[in-house]
């Protein structure tokens, strides 16, 4: 296969590509211009951590967006569960392992509410949860009235969004690096490759046409290298986590959702024809009450990821949080027109405008050129879309 | 199962639209492995009797038989169900979806259950799909490709594929021809002769006469919601295209005498 033949049978992927080129270009830049300040355990750990309840966001939103609609009451919505949770907490004296379900139940069911007034009562999802927008804001504001911020002393809760995973205090090979980490690293690479082997495997043995070997090689050196460097400079910190433990787990049971399940199958086809969809039997309604209602978890999952972080839940969380998933999301691909946008990538949206600020953060630089600079990278991520799909069609 | 009984047998349907009659008692009759064009001008009722066979309408009046069996369409999930399918004028398609994925759209096949998931054996999909293909000699380079990066004459082969891989009994296409270069034209007739070749039983319906020509065994001429020919297709194609547009056009009629006191009535 000639070089012209290899790229335009992967005109498909160059999309995908390009995210991860620029996704490591930026954090070259980066280090770069902060003298490895910004590549150092230390900052990527904090990094990951805030950009850890933006991720959980962009990860519904990604799948609000692919079947047409929008959801801006996601960020209220978080800020207000976490105030619950600290109440909870706080004043309820109710214990972390009920209130966790508790809090993540009223996501969801705040969800099925928004999914309600859009499948059902057939308003716009943009109005819809506009008034959810209001309406959350009204409720933060009312939950904290009395008590202003408040302070969250569960260790337990606070671990999620501060802690890490413990590490093996026998196994100490290599001093001042967190090994439990490390393990988890080669294990993850060791599993990565083996699932895209496999895959190439019984691709090729049903006869259908594989990438080339010489691109399949590069992209399993990469991404291994890429998940080694960011396991060894994770487990020269504290290691691993717990938000980050909780992100990679959502990504991958939503991405094992949305690929390998009928549901996801049908959520992706209601995003590329819903009357298509509905003629052959899928029901559009119930695959937005289940959208909708997972958005709402997953935001109950972001309000308790933040309100862990900061130990205290505050009469101002969530401000934004909507439109930093909806930036995401974008940035990681997904279309407005509905049906197109791929989890993993929404993850690396909410990296890349997590670096953006990191990076931009140390180097000092004003709020007012950390908007502007983030504008451009999400108008040029969508450009680059734009022009790349109408190439391949 | 009796060879004669016929595959669909509709038998006096009648369809209004608040004052608008849209059929006034249509019979229809498929016989196994045939192929039936239904012709007429627009609103002369072709659709609107198809989608009562396809279950997207309830007939005011009239009755429905499969295979010699009554039946009540409910919807057209029901109507797919007892293998009654249909294959829309827009193809019914989710372009951002692979081929494979469209041909087995709300029908797909799970390997194992977890929980509500049902996973899905995309493998077992996939050479089914092709299978079909291969069986239709429809040429598509691969099932994989998304449906958006088809040809129109590829979209319509999916759609047909689709409507049947699931044992059908009868396949109703809306306008299989229309919007189609004349390569892709010639290319969706084969398909039709390919699947009576084997077996299927076939309602194709069309404004271009010379497709409903060239591959229908019988034809059914609608006009203002009532049958007025219903014949064989035989002759030349030129004497059979006058003969047909003066049935359209009101002309003739074959069934004057018996729709006239049913319009008294």
């Amino acid at each position: 296969m000639s070089l012209r033949e290899t790229l335009k049978a992967q005109q498909n992927n160059i999309r995908e590509y390009g995210m991860y080129i620029a996704f490591v270009a930026i954090v070259v830049i980066f280090s770069i211009a902060t003298h490895g300040k910004f590549i150092s355990s230390r900052n990527i750990g904090n990094l990951v951590n805030a950009t850890s309840y933006i991720a959980v966001l962009a990860v519904g939103m990604t799948l609000v967006i692919v079947i047409r609609h929008i959801d801006l009451s996601v960020g209220f919505l978080a800020g207000t569960l976490g105030a619950v949770a600290a109440i909870a907490l706080k004043y309820w004296h109710l214990s972390v392992f009920l209130t966790i379900p508790m809090i993540l139940v009223m996501g969801a069911i705040a969800g099925l509410l928004t999914a309600f007034l859009v499948a059902q009562m057939k308003i716009p999802a943009f109005v819809a949860t506009l008034a959810g927008w209001l309406g959350y804001h009204g409720l933060l504001q009312l939950v904290t009235a009395g008590t202003g911020t408040i302070i969250i002393a569960d260790t337990f809760y606070n671990a999620l969004g501060t802690g890490y995973i413990p590490d093996i205090k026998q196994i100490d090979i290599i001093p001042g690096i967190h090994e439990v980490t490390l393990i988890i690293g080669v294990l993850a690479i060791a599993f990565f490759i083996y699932g895209e082997i496999r895959s190439r495997r019984i691709t090729i043995t049903y006869h259908f046409e594989v990438q080339p070997i010489n691109l399949f090689v590069i992209k399993l050196v990469v991404i291994s290298a890429v998940i080694a460097g960011i396991t060894w400079i994770l487990a020269g910190y504290q290691g691993l986590s717990w938000a980050t433990v909780i992100v990679l787990l959502v990504v991958m049971l939503y991405t094992y959702i949305a690929t390998r399940t009928v549901t996801g199958r049908h959520i992706y086809a209601v995003g590329g024809n819903p009357e298509a969809a509905q003629l052959n039997g899928i029901s559009v309604k119930r695959v937005t009450f289940l959208v909708f209602g997972s958005m709402g978890f997953l935001s109950a999952l972001a309000g308790i990821l933040y309100s862990s972080w900061l130990r205290s839940a505050t009469t101002v969380a969530g401000t934004g949080w909507e439109l930093d998933a909806i930036a995401a999301a974008f940035v990681g691909g997904v279309s407005v027109a509905g049906g197109v946008g791929k989890i993993p990538t929404s993850l690396l949206g909410a990296l890349v405008m997590g670096s953006l600020t990191s990076g931009m953060n140390l180097l000092a630089w004003d709020n007012s050129i950390q908007y502007i600079v983030k504008a451009l990278v999400l108008t040029g991520a969508v450009i680059f879309d734009v022009a790349t799909r109408k190439k391949t069609s | 199962m009796d060879e004669a009984t016929p595959v669909v047998e509709m038998r006096n349907i009648k369809k209004n639209f608040a004052a608008v009659q849209a059929l006034r008692g249509v019979d229809l009759v498929l016989h196994h492995n045939e192929v039936l064009g239904l012709v007429g001008d627009n609103a002369a009722g072709k659709s609107t009797l198809m989608k009562v066979l396809s279950g997207a309408y309830i007939p005011d009046e009239g009755e429905i038989f499969i295979e010699g069996k009554k039946v009540h369409l409910t919807d057209p999930l029901h109507a797919r169900r007892i293998g009654i399918e249909m294959v829309y004028q827009d193809l019914a398609l989710a372009n951002n979806l692979d081929v494979t994925a469209n041909v087995f759209l709300g029908r797909e096949s799970v390997s194992n259950r977890i929980g509500p998931l049902g996973v899905m054996n995309t493998h077992s999909m996939e050479q089914e799909a092709q299978r079909l293909l291969d069986r239709l000699k429809i040429d598509i380079p691969s099932v994989r490709l998304l449906v958006e990066r088809l040809s129109g004459g590829q979209r319509q082969a999916v759609a047909i594929a689709r409507a049947t891989a699931f044992n059908s009994k009868v396949i109703i296409m809306d306008e299989p021809t229309a919007a189609l270069s004349v390569a892709a034209i010639s290319k969706v007739l084969d398909m039709v002769r390919e699947l009576k070749a084997q077996g299927a039983s076939i309602i194709i319906i069309s404004h271009r006469l010379e497709d409903v020509y060239s591959v229908s065994d019988r034809m059914i001429i609608l006009r203002q919601g009532r049958k007025v020919r219903d014949c064989p297709v035989a002759g030349d194609i030129d004497e059979f295209r006058e003969r047909v547009v003066a049935y359209i056009i009101g002309a003739r009629d074959d069934f004057a005498q018996q729709a006239s006191p049913a319009v008294a009535g």
